[in-house]
């Protein structure tokens, strides 16, 4: 074992009109050393396609996991996949990765665009080997992972983006290649990635895609663990036991709440240096205390990174706000969504008698609330979360 | 002369912002940008007093409402 990690992402947008879309990225993570991503494109748009795709990337995902050969898995969706009344054919292309103990990636090809590997930002033209199973030509490669590599897989809506309308031949996998190559250098998540990728091709398409578009990102990456103290205990005299457990802790450390930052510094011997810079935000001021690396306000804060993170995880329609934004909840958004692999949560369950006013929208257990579904949230975006009460 | 705002949650919810922007604005319209030091600190321990304020070791309890003749007859007094 080495200490990389996957970091995937995906997103669709789906052909104008419809409801569903006809593509579908299945991942199953079956231990820590073998995750299979499948990315299936069915045939035609809307429900027919939907099926045959979700069905094709399900079978593929849960048959790879459980360590069955290619050659099953593709013969069985020959077998399993319904016939179109109208085309009489049962098709659905696919794409599949397998990271194996992070450090092989064995990707198996059909009829999808080529997937693109990025490697420090460059192109990077792995071989491929072409094979014929069940009459279907299928490109096999076994790649050598690397921190930084991205690999990006795509569904033919990508590459079609603006046929006819901004280009005559879409959008070339030449130019698709340098695309993400100017944004996988700025460190965005896989999320936000595939994110900027879909939202070009539906810009290209005018707006009313011809085709669903799907892109599914995976950016291997180093662990990075992260540390967030929120609240203080509910015992007073655990004050000393939290801090040194928390600042013993390996990675940055992030401190949410005025009363508990207090006593962070005062365990610190260092000055709590509070901001009065709003940053054009009605999230409140961060401050500073050294030996810290980010230092908030509490509840608002927090309850502002959870939004985000619900948001991340459905449209990702905010990340152009807490990708840039400097004030206290987009910085935390920064270094939980896109820096951090492993997150310890430190939660105190000390009550503030001051919050416990029916007029004001922050109690405890609103509080705790937070700290519970930001955590559930983290780990669908595939973090590893510890959380530790006091 | 020193003049802390807070900034912690309870206060913020009950218009911290207001009053430093209120502040920041009379503070630069009458030239006392060099004796008064506009601070922030997180929670002073008096929420339900909020929008807590310090001038140099005396604290006040000030409001958006009335954050213009705090700043009349406390800090121009003073300053």
């Amino acid at each position: 074992m080495n200490n990389l990690c996957a970091d995937i992402g995906y997103k669709s947008v789906n052909h104008y009109g419809e409801q569903l879309c006809g593509d579908h990225v299945d991942i199953v993570e079956q231990d820590e050393n073998s995750t299979v991503i499948v990315l299936a494109d069915g045939l035609g748009s809307g429900v027919k396609a939907s099926i045959l795709s979700t069905l094709t990337s399900k079978i593929i995902s849960t048959m790879m996991a459980e360590g069955l050969s290619l050659e099953d898995c593709v013969s069985t969706i020959a077998a399993t996949l319904p016939i179109c009344s109208e085309r009489g054919v049962a098709y659905s292309t696919f794409t599949i990765i397998h990271l194996i103990g992070n450090e092989t990636a064995e990707v198996i090809q059909y009829d999808n665009p080529l997937l693109i590997l990025l490697r420090d930002g460059e192109n990077y033209d792995y071989p491929k080997t072409e094979m014929t199973i069940g009459g279907k030509k299928i490109y096999r490669s076994s790649i050598k992972l690397r921190e930084n590599d991205i690999f990006v897989a795509m569904s033919d809506g990508c590459p079609h983006a603006g046929i006819g309308t901004a280009y005559n031949f879409g959008w070339s996998r030449e130019d698709i290649i340098d695309f993400m190559a100017t944004v996988s250098v700025a460190g965005y998540t896989a999320k936000t990635l595939s994110t900027m990728l879909v939202d070009e091709c539906y810009k290209l398409y005018g707006e009313q895609p011809g085709d669903d578009a799907t892109a599914c990102v995976v950016r291997i990456r180093k662990r990075e663990p992260m540390n967030l103290l929120f609240g203080p205990p509910a015992n007073r005299d655990d004050c000393d036991r939290m801090m040194s457990l928390f600042f013993s802790k390996e990675g940055k450390h992030i401190i949410c709440g005025g009363t508990t930052s207090s006593i962070a510094a005062k365990y610190l011997h260092k000055p709590l240096k509070a901001s009065l810079n709003f940053e054009s935000s009605d999230i409140p001021p961060t401050a500073e205390i050294e030996g810290v690396d980010l230092v908030t306000e509490g509840v608002i804060t927090v309850n502002r990174v959870l939004q985000y993170a619900k948001d991340y995880l459905a449209d990702n329609k905010s990340y152009e706000q807490w990708s840039m934004k400097r004030d206290g909840a987009s910085l935390i958004c920064r270094l939980l969504f896109e820096e951090a692999t492993d997150i310890n949560f430190f939660v105190g369950r000390a009550v503030n008698p001051a919050h416990q006013n029916p007029d004001l929208p922050i109690n405890f257990n609103i509080k705790m609330n937070l700290v519970e579904e930001l955590s559930e949230c983290l780990k669908k975006m595939g973090k590893r979360i510890k959380v530790s009460y006091f | 002369m020193k003049v802390t705002v807070c900034i912690g949650s309870s206060c913020h919810l009950k218009g911290s912002r207001q009053v430093v922007e209120a502040l920041q604005r009379n503070i630069a319209d009458h030239g006392l940008a060099d004796t008064v030091e506009l601070g922030g600190t997180f929670c002073m321990g008096k929420c339900q007093q909020g929008v807590c304020v310090s001038v140099d070791d005396d604290f006040f309890s000030v409001s958006p409402d009335t954050v213009d003749d705090f700043f009349k007859n406390t800090i121009l007094a003073r300053a």
